[in-house]
């Protein structure tokens, strides 16, 4: 740290010049979103518009997701409720508005945890290599030979179904694929010339894997997140449609495309629209995920 | 060889790990271990006290866990997993059964999946950055978002209720399959027109396909010849994950369709506690994946060099 603070600082501050100029350009192109590919305005755009959905859902809902009304059982589209009743004469689009936030909630805490868990276990082994690395990196050659699936019904078979158990299940396998991506971008990055500078510079390794390699390795780790997130809200709704995830009396998106399912003939929209939120949901994020790898492809 | 060695250590001992967790189900789970274990010896729910005493000492589950588990391996690996709770009857056949069921859907909706995906997939990069490129591309995306449980009963809703061309549910023939595999080749599909466009674009550009242009082979002879061939490497290593993960990952679709096969069956054991099933069920699906992406590991290391070297330096 002490080669940023101090008269030092200014002294060498001026060799380096060419890549701090490419550093803050870069980081203000990040800002300005006349330079993003459509995909990504798209997908954030749509993206912001459901979580911002999701966020207000409290205000905003136009019934109570809960009130029945059994006289007005599995009605069509009306001024009252745009999306009809379900089977218990429930609001649809309250339901989906108040379901919505358990899929997309524990879809971005499992992916949040995966993410930051597989990122840092990834860097160590970068780091440090050896036993470690060799430890890490078989475990998860066993861990990816599983089906999510069945990892989840796993869990579940033990621990019972809800909704911590589904938020393990999901964790476990997920966070392998950030382990190998941080570990393979790191050690690519680690062969740079800009590395060997700072190394020669006699900064620490801590300093260089904080201040070099991760904010480097940023941006795929986050287009890989993006791509996930995606998975991860289908996987939930999966689990859920299959009562193995959320359970009554919540309801998340899957669980309650499953209740419509009996019903589908005379009501479609009970399947239809759940199905449609994770759809958007998914598209928005995984959209996300391509524009922010269009824009690092364009840029090398 | 030391890359082989490797391989099979991670083989063998995924297999240990994984058969130890499952030998274990039955202590994890609420409830009395040795009843449930003798249940599914004796083909009997309702021991008394009496005999569980008796039979605990006979099936020598009194003995050290670590005894217990290399007796059940031992009798796992013969095939000997005891008698379903529910069925009532004993396991092998019921596990033969389903996987032959899973694998022929499996392998049905990755065949179709490729018959799309490959066609796609290559005229994407021949016409890479055009329109055609920009539609195929966007498009096939797109259907990774798509969950199976929504688009099975789309499916369902359209060509069983409104047209009644094809059956909703079962598994009785041909016809009943066709629903089933279109909604789980949708994801492959996407994967695939992915990796065949990149890998097509890759070779297209690659001094053998110039060369033989230069040499005058049309720009069809050129792709037939030297293309497709080359660009199927990653296509056919991405073929055999997929052939492993729907093994396990066709659960939803079974489910919704009613066809007999793993994910039903393991989705059926938890339902219903059904502890010997599932362990033979698992222990199963997870020797089968491994087994493929082992072999697939292995012989993609045999045919192409440059991984071959670099797994062995490594």
């Amino acid at each position: 740290m002490s080669l940023l603070d101090g008269t030092r600082t200014s002294a060498l501050d001026s060799a380096p010049a060419p890549v701090r100029v490419a550093r803050s350009a870069r980081g203000r192109r990040w800002i300005d979103i006349r330079t993003w590919p459509a995909s990504l305005v798209i997908g954030a755009l749509l993206f912001v518009v459901v979580v911002l959905t999701l966020i207000l859902t409290p205000w905003i809902a136009p019934h109570d997701p809960a009130a029945q009304t059994l006289s007005a059982r599995l009605t069509g589209s009306s001024g009252t409720h745009p999306l009809g009743t379900d089977q218990l004469g429930r609001d649809v689009l309250s339901r989906l508005m108040d379901g919505g936030r358990f899929s997309v909630s524990i879809a971005a805490l499992t992916l949040a945890i995966s993410a930051v868990v597989g990122t840092l276990l990834g860097l160590v082994c970068a780091r440090r290599r050896g036993a470690f690395d060799e430890f890490i990196m078989r475990l998860t050659d066993v861990l990816l030979a599983f089906p999510e699936m069945i990892v989840a019904m796993f869990l579940v078979a033990i621990l019972g179904a809800s909704q911590s158990t589904l938020v393990l299940a999901l964790v476990l396998g997920g966070w392998t694929p950030f382990a190998r991506l941080a570990r393979g971008v790191a050690i690519e990055i680690d062969s740079r010339d800009y590395i060997e500078a700072a190394k020669s510079l006699g900064c620490s390794k801590r300093f260089i894997m904080m201040r070099h390699v991760l904010p480097n390795a940023l941006s795929p780790l986050m287009a890989h997140a993006a791509l996930r997130f995606g998975h991860k809200l289908i996987t939930v709704g999966a689990l859920s449609f299959l009562g193995l995830g959320v359970q009554p009396p919540d309801a998340d998106w899957g669980s309650m495309l499953a209740d419509g399912l009996p019903y589908m003939s005379r009501s479609p929209g009970l399947v239809i629209y759940p199905g449609l939120a994770i759809f958007v949901t998914a598209l928005s994020v995984t959209l996300m995920g391509q524009g922010i790898n269009v824009r690092r492809n364009r840029r090398t | 060889m030391t890359f082989l060695v490797r391989r099979l250590i991670v083989l063998v001992s995924t297999l240990v790990t994984v058969s130890f967790v499952v030998f274990l189900i039955p202590y994890l789970t609420p409830g009395d271990p040795a009843r449930k274990i003798l249940r599914a010896r004796v083909n009997d729910p309702n021991l008394d006290a009496e005999s569980v005493a008796r039979l605990r000492t006979q099936y020598g589950l009194d003995r050290p866990l670590l005894v217990q588990y290399a007796d059940w391996l031992l009798h796992a690996v013969t095939g000997d997993l005891g008698i379903s709770y529910t069925a009532r009857s004993p396991i092998p056949p019921m596990i033969v059964g389903a996987i032959q069921v899973t694998v022929l859907l499996t392998a049905a909706a990755l065949i179709f999946a490729l018959a799309i995906a490959l066609p796609l997939g290559s005229i994407a990069a021949m016409k890479r950055g055009r329109p055609t490129d920009t539609v195929i591309t966007t498009v096939t995306q797109g259907f990774v978002a798509i969950p199976e449980y929504w688009m099975a009963p789309l499916l369902v809703l359209a060509f069983a209720v409104h047209l009644r061309v094809l059956p909703s549910a079962g598994w009785t023939g041909v016809a009943s399959m066709v629903l089933p595999c279109l909604t789980l080749a949708m994801r492959p599909i996407s994967y695939f027109t992915q990796v065949t466009r990149a890998s097509m674009a890759d070779v297209l550009d690659s001094p053998h396909i110039i060369g033989s242009r230069a040499r005058g082979l049309s720009y069809r002879q050129t792709i037939w010849r030297h293309g497709i061939r080359n660009a199927l490497i990653p296509v056919v290593t991405l073929f055999s994950v997929w052939l492993g993960g729907l093994l396990g990952g066709s659960v939803v679709v079974e489910v919704i369709f009613g066809i007999p096969g793993m994910g039903r069956l393991v989705y059926d054991a938890v339902l219903n506690s059904d502890i010997p099933v599932l362990q033979a069920a698992i222990m199963c699906i997870v020797t089968l994946t491994v087994a493929i992406s082992t072999v697939t590991d292995v012989v993609y290391t045999v045919i192409n060099p440059t991984v071959r070297s670099a797994n062995v330096s490594s």
